[in-house]
């Protein structure tokens, strides 16, 4: 009796978490197929805000400004967050080990806000005595990438530590020189996780608004940070447009991968048990 | 304990050619703990030498000291008259087959093998011969295009010693190369394995811490204890011959009475201990007094229900336990002064040869010869 009441609560209280989580995204999406210039307010479905969208300029070269940061940046986090991942794991003594250590660990635990401040803070002291760099595109790539970094280091960290060391020294045993170990057996089997710490430093930058809010500069202006000034304003049904088009490219991205990778992963167990069979035999 | 094939053993000792010599190389940790301690050896061309000890003996650290994984302390490493100590791991003529193997997983069969030489620049087409001779050296020419994950742990282990091989090292280290495969497959693969070392005729040093794995491949052993050799020997010496109470414990089983010489002449020794007097039919390098271990192996002590004649040599026991494997039983006899004597007998018969059970009565007893006088 209380085992079935048990399952009945169990399945309940997922849903309602399932609610919770996701009844938001369902709300605004179809929301977004309103009529009504009022956000809150339904009367008919059409597609007006998307060909509003369609000729909002500014939204638009935002979005395009959003995406090529997000792409600089996460290739720059991937970059930087390898070499500190890489040096953390394979030099266990150096001198400032600890401290690099703890520098790349800093930007996760920090306040966004305080690691925007503090960066406009330097930059605007930079460029006081240097006349560079102005801020704008260069000034939100630098912040995003220093974030990034943190990020990355730690995806690029955990699945170094799970690499087996001994390849390292396999590879140097049968006379590859230290950067030919890199070259041609760390990095070959590091591309999973690079790849996923580029779309996981993408999307952080894809959506960060404080960072950019603070190191923008006049005409630069990231699509989270028109949403945002939008909604200050007064909520305008194409911002749910735009939110929808996110979502649905975010969507089937996530869903291409997650197919691909247990695809994969089928694939290899299917193998490894035949090859097990073939031993028998 | 069956000794496979030794190629070295009808070699005289004028004959043999020095290839490895370590003289007094250390490994010191963190300025006090002491991996490696003081250890000197001298490996022969052709030799399969074994290291054999516990896990934290220090064996490992000091394959990787010749791998060229970690710089020793103190000493110095020779390979064929030239000081190697400092020279890297990629310039030493040294190669490795890994514990668990370390293939590079994103390689192939083929590409793993071709790895080292590719390294070395060695053309295309040299480079295509070599990996077909060592595929159909380890019988795997089938499975070049495979990925190491596509392959079985008997097959990986094979494409992990034609990698090693590939090079034509002066000098292969093999670590723990049977750990990772199961018991059946072990002792064909050991076999194999030894076949194919000596086809090459390539030296080898062999860390292991099975003694049966390192007594059926290695001409000569080394038995290893907190960063010391214990004993250096062949296998059967250091069996039947162990130098100290230490090695006769690691290396097999083994009864060991505690006594004290009485009678002590050039061809025979008496030592009096709590369950009986043992008469050693040799003489050794002791003295009447003497504080001894006598070390009597199980498969050396026969089993009776009837008191044996004579003084010496016999003790007198109760079955506390049986314990069957098949090929033999090893019986477990309480004797009056506590110690547990075990004894194996071999089941040269179907029904079991003694006809004991537990709580018999039993006369264990054993030959002049059969048991060694430990004094350290």
């Amino acid at each position: 009796m209380s085992h079935g009441l048990n399952k009945y609560f169990g399945k309940a209280w997922m849903l309602a978490v399932y609610m919770f989580l996701y009844l938001p995204i369902v709300t605004l999406v179809i929301y977004s197929f309103n009529d009504s210039k009022l956000v809150t307010v339904w009367s008919h479905a059409s597609l007006r805000w998307y060909s509003a969208l369609a000729a909002d300029a500014d939204l638009i070269s935002a979005v395009w400004l959003s995406l090529k940061i997000a792409f600089v940046s996460a290739l720059m986090s991937v970059f930087f967050g390898t070499f500190v991942a890489f040096a953390l794991n394979r030099y266990k003594r150096f001198v400032g080990r600890t401290f690099l250590s703890s520098m790349a660990n800093m930007p996760l635990v920090m306040p966004e806000v305080i690691v925007g401040l503090a960066l406009l803070l330097m930059l605007v002291s930079v460029q006081h005595w240097l006349g560079f760099p102005e801020r704008g595109l260069f000034t939100i790539l630098l912040g995003h990438a220093l974030l990034g970094t943190a990020y990355a280091a730690v995806v690029v960290t955990s699945r170094l530590k799970e690499m087996d060391g001994r390849l390292d020294e396999a590879a140097m045993d049968l006379g590859s020189k230290p950067w030919q170990v890199f070259t041609l057996v760390t990095f070959p089997l590091l591309v999973p996780a690079l790849v996923s710490a580029f779309l996981l430093t993408f999307t952080l930058s894809f959506d960060d608004v404080v960072l950019s809010a603070f190191l923008s500069g006049p005409g630069y202006n990231t699509m989270p940070m028109v949403i945002f000034s939008r909604a200050r304003l007064g909520l305008n049904p194409t911002i749910n447009a735009v939110a929808t088009v996110t979502i649905t490219v975010v969507t089937i991205a996530v869903i291409a991968s997650s197919f691909y990778t247990s695809h994969v992963e089928r694939k290899r167990k299917r193998e490894m048990a035949l090859a097990y069979s073939d031993a028998i035999r | 304990m069956a000794t496979a094939s030794k190629p070295q053993t009808g070699m005289k000792s004028a004959e043999k050619e020095e290839l490895l010599r370590i003289e007094g190389i250390s490994k010191i940790y963190d300025g006090t703990v002491k991996a490696v301690d003081d250890v000197s050896l001298t490996v022969y061309k052709g030799e399969i030498f074994g290291l054999l000890g516990g896990s934290g003996c220090g064996k490992s650290t000091l394959l990787r000291m010749l791998a060229g994984f970690e710089a020793p302390t103190k000493g110095k490493i020779y390979l064929a008259e030239q000081d190697i100590t400092n020279l890297p791991a990629y310039q030493r003529p040294i190669n490795m087959m890994f514990q668990s193997y370390a293939l590079f997983p994103h390689l192939s069969v083929w590409e793993n093998i071709a790895f080292g030489l590719k390294r070395d620049g060695m053309p295309k087409d040299q480079i295509a011969e070599r990996v077909e001779k060592m595929l159909g050296l380890v019988q795997l020419t089938k499975f070049a295009p495979r990925k190491p994950h596509q392959l079985s742990g008997g097959q990986q282990q094979r494409v992990a010693l034609a990698r090693s091989l590939a090079k034509r090292p002066q000098l292969l280290l093999l670590d723990e190369p049977l750990g990772a495969l199961d018991k059946k497959l072990r002792e064909t693969t050991q076999l194999e394995l030894v076949n194919i070392i000596e086809q090459v005729g390539v030296t080898c040093v062999l860390v292991t811490h099975d003694q049966e794995e390192a007594m059926t491949m290695a001409s000569r052993i080394a038995v290893m204890s907190e960063g010391y050799f214990l004993q250096v020997g062949d296998p059967d010496t250091v069996y039947e011959m162990p130098n100290s109470r230490k090695v006769a414990d690691f290396i097999g089983n083994v009864n060991m009475f505690e006594g004290v010489i009485e009678e002590d002449e050039p061809d025979h020794v008496t030592v009096r201990s709590l369950e009986c007097i043992h008469y050693v039919g040799h003489g050794i390098s002791g003295h009447a007094g003497m504080q001894v271990g006598v070390a009597l192996r199980p498969e050396k002590v026969m089993l009776s229900k009837r008191k044996p004649k004579g003084d010496y040599n016999w003790a007198e026991g109760e079955v506390i336990e049986i314990v069957y494997f098949g090929a033999h039983t090893t019986y477990h006899l309480k004797l009056a002064s506590g110690m547990v004597l075990k004894a194996q007998e071999i089941n040269s018969t179907r029904d079991l040869s003694c006809g004991l059970t537990w709580g018999d009565k039993a006369y264990a007893h054993w030959s002049n010869e059969a048991m060694v006088v430990l004094t350290q």
